[in-house]
């Protein structure tokens, strides 16, 4: 027998007290396992949200506020005055109206025009972009799901019937649910040439977007202002900080109330078994390895801990997360701080109870009834 | 011969001086001897024992056992794991181990490898008779079974010396006559020197010599007298 193999085998002699310690410190390990997947899962979709709008920012009305698709318009001319504004590469502007689409009283219709929609945050997944001016569509997937349309059919909008002839994904919770089509076609149903409800910007290569945006902000602040994706990656990252640091918080109380748990645990063990700790010494065991194996013991529940918290900890974030619309994304690092935090409640909740067995006097161990 | 235990103006006191359990032996034990150690309950037999096993330490006078000085607190682990084999009265087995496992507890402290300390452990077992419960949890055996596998336990490092303290204390007569039997044979065969505390003066009269302690301090005893009424168990 090996002296590993006695220590694996010490914590389950009291099976109940064991699975109790093992209990504790798996929720603390699901806790920590799923909510790093969370975080890091709303990193992924944020990064991608980031780069895939080929757009740096855009502009809406003063009045809209930071809300980048309300109703509210500016004037059509401003697109080209922020085209020629210095930095801009390009300028596109989008028209968001409210009207009927197909069963639906009211829904939203974005207008943009089909060479600008490189800078909207949207890909094609299948068909082609429409035509300019034509009375084409394409849905954003979750609209076409939801209403079991596809790529040849065709969609009445304001009384208008449209053909499907593309469908596009998007990170943009605004736009997911859309349907878009020439701006032209836009101004056409709601009958207005002369408004626009944003503008993407793309700056030139090298120029840096905040620079170009506090631009235009300095020139034309008064009238217009823009929303940089640099703010929503500001917003984005109190959030994921705030994850962060409630993943490491719950760590933290992980550590203090698992420790407290195999403190007691262990406590109980080195207790129920001060003969056989005396015989250990009677038989010439030295202190040092009587606290390896007390803290041995101690790591083995905490390790198993981890172990089985980590699995559950992935099955439960990969059954629940869809459900609330989350894609949890799961790194080796993850499982490393689990399994740090294990080994120091481990260790911690080790050492005190073998500090104890190590100062029990062989002769009073023996004597113990 | 040469002496294993030197003992000189011993004394251990428990309860702030209160109860001096040993108070003032002077005790030559020789290699191989097998020495019966007698006396009224509460006399410091188990005390006296204790020392020998470095299991507690004097409070003062001098002690000397198998070449280790037990006076000051060095080594002790060593000595116990090189020189002493303990059998207690009752066998404290692990009960979540096996037989065999059991014995390979103090090896722990020697470098064998595993493999080493199985076939140990399974040579210890045959010695004492009980190659064929090796696998058995300690729980399955008979009274005097478990005393045998403590035997072996306590021969794992090849002991100097086997300190004994009641070790057929909890036995019916029949069965605790083997187990002297075993230990008197082994004392012999591994030329180890055995230390028996005990009550029973029909045990004690089995040693070579019999010591006896009464309030801390040994009694006169004459050897030869003694060793003239010794029954042979075979
Ligand atoms: N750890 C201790 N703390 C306090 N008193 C002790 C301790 N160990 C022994 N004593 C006392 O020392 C004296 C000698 O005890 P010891 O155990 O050596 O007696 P003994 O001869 O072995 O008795 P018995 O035959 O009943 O086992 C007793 O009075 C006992 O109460
Ligand atoms: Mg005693």
């Amino acid at each position: 027998m090996s002296f590993l193999k006695f220590i694996i085998k010490n914590p389950f002699r009291r099976k109940n007290s064991a699975i109790l310690s093992i209990v504790g410190i798996c929720i603390g390990i699901i806790v920590i396992v799923a909510l790093g997947g969370i975080t890091n899962g709303l990193v992924s979709t944020f990064e991608d949200t980031i780069h895939a709008g080929g757009a740096d920012f855009s502009i809406s009305g003063k009045e809209t506020g930071d809300s980048a698709y309300g109703t509210n318009t500016i004037d059509a001319n401003w697109t080209d005055k922020i085209a020629n504004v210095s930095g801009v590469e390009e300028a596109y502007p989008i028209y968001v109206i409210l009207t009927s689409v197909g069963d639906d009283y009211m829904n939203t219709l974005i207008g943009i025009d089909p060479n600008g929609t490189q800078l909207a945050d949207i890909s094609m997944t299948e068909g082609r972009l429409f035509k300019d001016n034509a009375s084409e569509v394409i849905l954003g997937k979750i609209y076409a799901d939801d209403n079991n349309l596809s790529v040849g059919d065709s969609l009445k909008i304001d009384g208008e019937d449209f053909d499907i002839v593309g469908i596009y994904e998007t990170g943009d919770s605004n736009m997911a649910g859309a349907v878009f089509t020439s701006i032209k076609k836009v101004a056409e149903i709601n009958d207005d040439e002369d408004s626009i409800s944003n503008i993407y910007v793309k700056v030139n290569k090298g120029e840096d977007a905040q620079t170009v945006a506090d631009r235009i902000d300095s020139m034309y602040g008064d009238n217009i202002t823009t929303i940089s994706s640099v703010m929503e990656m500001e917003q984005m990252g109190s959030m994921l900080n705030m994850l962060r640091a409630s993943s490491w918080g719950i760590s933290l109380l992980a550590i203090v109330v698992g420790g407290l748990g195999i403190i007691n645990t262990m406590l109980m063990s080195v207790f129920e078994r001060t003969r056989e700790i005396g015989v250990l010494k009677a038989v010439g065991w030295s202190n040092r390895k009587i606290l390896t194996m007390i803290v041995g013991e101690s790591l083995v529940i905490t390790i198993v801990s981890a172990i089985i918290g980590s699995v559950i900890g992935v099955v439960l974030c990969l059954v629940l997360a869809p459900m609330m619309g989350l894609s949890p994304v799961f790194t080796p690092d993850i499982f490393v701080q689990a399994f740090i935090i294990a080994i120091i409640v481990g260790i911690i909740g080790g050492l005190y109870p073998a500090s104890k067995a190590v100062k029990l006097p062989p002769t009073e161990a023996l004597r113990y009834e | 011969m040469s002496n294993v235990v030197e003992i000189n103006n011993l004394m251990k006191s428990y309860e702030n001086g209160h109860i001096k359990a040993l108070n003032g032996i002077d005790l030559t034990i020789w290699e191989g001897e097998f020495v019966s150690i007698i006396g009224p309950s509460g006399s410091g037999k188990s005390t006296l024992l204790n020392m020998l096993g470095a299991l507690d330490l004097p409070d003062s006078g001098s002690i000397n056992v198998a070449g280790y000085d037990l006076t000051s607190n060095k080594k002790l682990n060593e000595f116990r794991a090189k020189k002493i084999g303990f059998v207690f009265q009752l066998h404290n087995l692990i009960p979540n181990l096996s037989v065999v496992e059991n014995i390979e507890i103090p090896m722990f402290t020697s470098n064998l490898s595993n493999s080493e300390m199985r076939s140990k452990a399974l040579s210890l077992l045959e010695q004492v008779g009980l190659k064929d419960k090796a696998s058995q949890k300690p729980s399955k055996l008979s009274g005097g079974e478990r005393q045998r596998v403590a035997i072996a336990r306590a021969l794992a490092n090849d002991p100097s010396i086997i300190l004994a303290d009641e070790p057929t204390g909890s036995l019916d007569s029949k069965t605790s006559n083997k187990i002297l039997k075993l230990l008197i044979d082994l004392h012999k065969s591994n030329n180890v020197t055995l230390i028996i505390v005990t009550h029973d003066m029909d045990v004690a009269r089995l040693a070579d010599r019999i010591i006896e302690v009464l309030d801390g301090q040994l009694v006169n005893t004459s050897d030869d007298s003694l060793l003239e009424n010794k029954i042979d168990v075979e």
